[in-house]
C-alpha cells in the first residue's frame, strides 16, 4: 500500500475506515453484514470518548481491540458442510474494470485477490475443484478449465495481467458457460459460481431470468462480489439460487472489504437437508509416494521426474496430489487432505469475553505470556464498562472449556490459523474430547 | 501497486537479516526415558539440548529460544516462564534480588542468556517432574503434543508479531494491516513474499514416545501441522525412539529434518549438524529428510491399512469396504453408493425406497440449512 505521495493521507483515511467497519454492527442486527451501505449512516465520531488522561489513545485500541474480535466470532454450530465442492470463479474483463477507484486498478487487484483466492480456497478445500472464467466484449472466455491443481489457474490467471480490460460484460453468457462445466460434476459435490463483477450492467443476448430458472434445478448456488454499487438483477440472482438467502450478494467498500468477501467463499458452505439424499460414497485411493532410480513419465504431464505417488489402482505415476488418476479415473489424496477439512466439520468453540470481576485469577495470556493489565479499583469497573462492544474490558478472553484466560492475539491465532485452544490441548482432562474432537471414529487414523 | 507508480526503490533499505526463533518441544514422558535410561538418560539428554541452545543463540545476538515440556498429564512452558511467581512484582524486566537468587550461586562468569534458559529449564523441568505422581502414571503412556505444539505455536505468532512491530520499517504493509485490526487473515501476514523479512522461525520435537497412544491427539496434532504449513514454520523431529507416523508427515507436509537417530548417545552431535542451521541456510544445504513417508491410511470400521478405500462424503470417514446399511457409521448419514461400487452392491433394495423418497423433495427450492449431528 506505501505510495510515495500518499503516505501521509494513508494513515488517516485507514484509522477512519476501521471505525466505520467497527461501528457498522453495532446499531444493526448482523444480518445485514455483507449488504454494505449502513456504514454511510453510522456517526463513528461520536463512539471516541476521551479518557481519563484527555487522550483518546485507549478508545482507539478499544476499536482496533473490537475489529479483530469481530471477525471471530462466527457460528461455530458444527454444521454439515460441502466439503466436495465444485466452483467456478468468474472474472469480470469488461471496460469497467479498468476505474481505479480500489487502487492500483479494479482489475488488477482482482487478479491479485482472485490468486490469493485460488490459493486459499484449495488451502482450504483440498479435495475440491475450481475453474476459472472471464467476461470480456459481451463474451465469456474460458481462463482455465475444471481442475484441482492450483497452479495451473495461477498461471492462467498471471496471465491475464499482460491483457487489458475492454467491452461490455454478460452475466448470462457466464452463467450458461459455467452451468456447462458443472453440467458433469457428481451430485455428492457442491456446485458453486463466485462472479467479481465490476459493471452496473450486463448486455444479455437472452433472458437471463430463464437461465436463473435453470441454475436452480441445477442446484448451482451464485454467490456475487459487487465492485461498484448493488445491481437489482445481481440481487436477484443470488437471492433465488441461495433459497432465499441474500448475503451471498455483497458489494466492497474498499480494498480490505472487498478482499474479506472473497476469502468469506473458501469456507465450504453449509449443506442444505434436502441435499443429503445426494451424498454419497466416494472410492479415494492413498498412494505412497516412491523414488526411483531413473527418472520416468508421469502419467499426467509426461514429464520425466524421479519421484511420484503410483495409483493405487493401476499403479501409473501422478506426479502431485490430489489428483485424478489419469488412466483409471481414481480420486488419489493423502489422508493428510482429509484431516485437514476436519476443521470445519469439528470448529473450535468462540471465547467469552472477561469481566473484571473474574479477570483476577490471571496475570498473563496462557498461551504467549503476554501480561494483561492489572485489574482495577472496583469503582472504576462502570466507567471502563461502557466502552465498545464485542471487546473485553479486561483484555482477557476465556475458553469455556478450560477456564483458562487469553490476549486478543491469540484468541485469533487459536481460531482462524490453528483451530486448537491451547488450554484444552495442554491438560489432560476429560473435557478436552468435546470441544474440538469429533465423535468416537474421527481418531483413529493412524493407528 | 509499488511497480505500477515506480515507487519500489523506495523502500529498498538496508535491513539486517531478521534473527530466528528456535522452540524446541520437549517429549518428557518418564516411561520412554525410562526405556532408555542405559544409553541417554534424561539428565544428558537435557544438557545435550542446552548445549545445543547456546549454539543457537551464538549463531546470531538477537536469536530467541523458547523450550515447551510436552509432559504425559500436561504441556507446559520450561522458558520462557510466564507464570513464575517471583518476576510478577517487577513490569521492568530487572530480576528481583531477593533470597530467590542466593540458593545457587550465580555463575558470573557464562554468558547472561545461556545462564537464564539453563537455569529456568532446569528449574521448570524440576517443578514438572516432582510436581508427576505415581498415579498420573498409571496406565498413562501418552504425550500432550498437541498441546505443546500449540503453544509453540501461540508464542511463535506473539513473536512474530512483536518483532514485525519494532521492525516495521522492514514490512510497512504488514504492520499497517496489523495496526488496523481489519488487516489480516493471517495468510496475508505471513505472505510467502516477505518470507525473508520477518522472524524466522522453526520448531524442533524431540521425542522419545511411540505414536500407539497420540491417536486420539491426531486432528489436533493435524491442525497444528497445518497452521505450520500455512505460516511456513517447518518442523524438525529428532526421534530418539519408537515411531511416529504423524511426526513423519508433520516434517513431510512442512519441510522439516526427520531423523530417527540410530545411536541416542550422539545426540548433541546430531542436533548440531542437522538441526542448527536456520532457513535461510538450509536452502543451500542437502537436507536429511525422509523419503518413504507413510502416507497410508487406516480405515474407522477395521483399523486396517488400506490403499483404496471409501470416503463419506459428508465427514469423510474412511472404510475399507462400503458400511453395512450404507448409513455412515461416524455420522449417520445415508450413503448412496457410488459408481465406483455399483458392482459389488447391485442387490439392495431399501436403497431404491429411499431415492424415490429423495427425489420426491428435490424439487422444491432449498431452503434453510439445519445443523448436522
Amino acid at each position: 500500500m506505501a505510495d510515495s505521495d500518499e503516505e501521509y493521507v494513508g494513515d488517516v483515511t485507514e484509522d477512519e475506515d476501521d471505525l466505520q467497519v467497527t461501528r457498522g454492527d453495532n446499531p444493526r442486527a448482523k444480518r445485514k453484514q455483507r449488504g454494505g451501505a449502513e456504514w454511510e449512516l453510522s456517526r463513528t465520531w461520536e463512539t471516541l470518548v476521551e479518557g481519563a488522561d484527555g487522550t483518546i489513545n485507549s478508545t482507539v485500541e478499544g476499536l482496533l481491540e473490537a475489529g479483530k474480535r469481530k471477525r471471530l466470532l462466527k457460528d461455530t454450530t458444527p454444521l454439515q458442510r460441502g466439503i466436495i465442492r465444485h466452483l467456478i470463479l468468474i472474472l469480470d474483463l469488461s471496460q469497467s474494470m479498468s476505474e481505479k477507484d480500489l487502487r492500483p486498478t479494479r482489475y488488477l487487484l482482482t487478479l491479485r485477490y482472485a490468486q490469493e483466492f485460488v490459493r486459499e480456497f484449495f488451502e482450504q478445500n483440498p479435495i475440491s475443484q475450481l475453474g476459472v472464467l472471464g467476461l470480456r466484449d459481451g463474451l465469456a472466455l474460458r481462463v482455465s478449465d475444471m481442475s484441482g491443481n492450483p497452479t495451473e489457474h495461477l498461471t492462467a490467471i498471471q496471465a491475464l495481467k499482460t491483457q487489458d480490460p475492454k467491452g461490455l460484460p454478460s452475466l448470462q453468457n457466464g452463467l450458461e458457460m459455467a452451468r456447462g462445466a458443472l453440467f458433469h460434476t457428481p451430485s455428492h459435490g457442491t456446485r458453486e459460481v463466485l462472479f467479481i463483477y465490476g459493471s452496473l450492467l450486463s448486455s444479455d443476448p437472452g433472458d437471463i431470468h430463464q437461465t436463473i430458472d435453470t441454475l436452480i434445478s441445477d442446484k448451482i448456488r451464485v454467490g456475487i462480489v459487487g465492485l461498484a454499487a448493488q445491481v437489482a438483477i445481481c440481487r436477484e440472482l443470488c437471492t433465488r439460487t441461495n433459497g432465499g438467502d441474500e448475503t451471498a450478494y455483497g458489494v466492497a467498500l474498499n480494498e480490505q472489504h472487498f478482499r474479506e468477501l472473497m476469502m468469506d467463499v473458501t469456507t465450504p458452505p453449509a449443506a442444505y437437508s434436502q441435499k443429503e439424499s445426494s451424498s454419497s460414497l466416494l472410492m479415494m485411493g492413498f498412494p505412497s509416494r516412491t523414488v526411483e532410480s531413473n527418472p520416468s513419465l508421469c502419467a499426467c504431464h509426461s514429464k520425466p521426474s524421479r519421484g511420484g505417488y503410483l495409483c493405487s489402482r493401476c499403479n501409473s505415476k501422478v506426479c502431485n496430489l490430489p489428483a485424478e488418476c489419469p488412466s483409471c479415473g481414481l480420486t488419489l489424496i493423502l489422508s493428510t487432505h482429509l484431516a485437514r477439512s476436519y476443521h470445519h466439520l469439528f470448529p473450535l468453540i468462540n471465547w467469552v469475553e472477561v469481566p473484571w470481576r473474574r479477570a483476577s485469577r490471571s496475570s498473563a495470556c496462557f498461551a504467549c505470556g503476554l501480561s494483561f493489565p492489572s485489574v482495577p479499583l472496583e469503582d472504576h469497573w462502570q466507567m471502563a464498562e461502557n466502552n465498545t462492544k464485542g471487546m473485553s474490558v479486561s483484555s482477557r478472553y476465556e475458553c469455556t472449556a478450560c477456564r483458562n484466560h487469553f490476549c486478543i492475539d491469540c484468541d485469533l491465532f487459536a481460531h482462524e490459523v490453528v483451530h486448537n485452544c491451547p488450554g484444552c490441548q495442554s491438560k489432560s482432562t476429560p473435557t478436552r474430547s468435546d470441544v474440538a474432537n469429533p465423535p468416537s471414529g474421527g481418531m483413529d487414523i493412524t493407528v | 501497486m509499488n511497480s505500477v507508480d515506480a515507487s519500489e526503490h523506495y523502500e529498498l533499505g538496508a535491513t539486517d537479516l531478521p534473527p530466528s526463533l528456535l522452540t524446541i518441544v520437549i517429549d518428557t514422558n518418564p516411561h520412554a526415558w525410562a526405556l532408555l535410561e542405559d544409553s541417554l538418560p534424561l539428565s544428558k539428554a537435557i544438557a545435550n539440548i542446552l548445549v545445543f541452545i547456546n549454539a543457537h543463540l551464538a549463531c546470531n545476538y538477537a536469536n530467541e529460544v523458547a523450550v515447551v515440556a510436552s509432559h504425559t498429564q500436561k504441556a507446559a512452558w520450561l522458558y520462557p516462564s510466564h507464570n513464575a511467581p517471583r518476576n510478577r512484582s517487577d513490569h521492568e524486566g530487572d530480576v528481583v534480588m531477593n533470597g530467590a537468587t542466593d540458593t545457587t550461586t550465580p555463575e558470573t562468569n557464562k554468558y547472561r542468556p545461556f545462564r537464564l534458559v539453563e537455569e529456568q529449564v532446569t528449574r521448570n523441568l524440576k517443578e514438572i517432574m516432582d510436581s508427576t505422581t505415581a498415579d498420573d502414571l498409571r496406565g498413562n503412556m501418552s504425550t500432550m503434543l498437541a498441546g505443546a505444539l500449540t503453544l509453540a505455536l501461540s508464542h511463535t505468532n506473539r513473536r512474530t508479531l512483536a518483532w514485525a512491530e519494532e521492525h516495521g520499517g522492514a514490512n510497512t504493509e504488514d504492520a499497517a494491516a496489523e495496526g488496523n485490526g481489519n488487516g489480516s487473515t493471517a495468510t496475508n501476514r505471513y505472505s510467502a513474499s516477505n518470507e525473508d523479512e520477518r522472524l524466522q522461525s522453526r520448531i524442533l520435537v524431540v521425542s522419545v514416545s511411540g505414536s500407539i497412544d497420540a491417536a486420539h491427539q491426531y486432528i489436533p496434532v493435524m491442525n497444528s501441522i497445518f497452521a505450520c504449513q500455512r505460516l511456513s514454520i517447518p518442523i524438525d523431529v529428532c526421534k530418539l525412539s519408537g515411531d511416529a507416523v504423524f511426526l513423519q508427515q508433520a516434517s513431510d507436509a512442512t519441510k522439516g529434518v526427520y531423523m530417527a537417530l540410530a545411536e541416542p548417545r550422539g545426540l548433541l552431535q546430531y542436533l548440531m549438524m542437522a538441526f542448527l542451521p536456520d532457513q535461510r541456510s538450509r536452502r543451500h544445504l542437502v537436507l536429511p529428510t525422509r523419503v518413504d513417508v507413510d502416507f497410508r491410511a487406516a480405515c474407522f470400521c477395521h483399523r486396517r491399512v488400506v490403499d483404496v478405500g471409501f470416503v463419506c462424503s459428508i465427514c469423510l470417514s474412511i472404510f475399507c469396504e462400503p458400511p453395512p446399511g450404507s448409513d455412515c457409521m461416524t455420522c449417520g448419514t445415508h450413503l448412496d453408493i457410488g459408481d465406483n461400487a455399483k458392482p459389488a452392491l447391485l442387490p439392495r433394495r431399501k436403497k431404491k425406497k429411499k431415492r424415490v423418497n429423495g427425489a420426491s423433495g428435490t424439487g422444491t427450492p432449498m431452503s434453510t440449512p439445519t445443523p448436522g449431528p
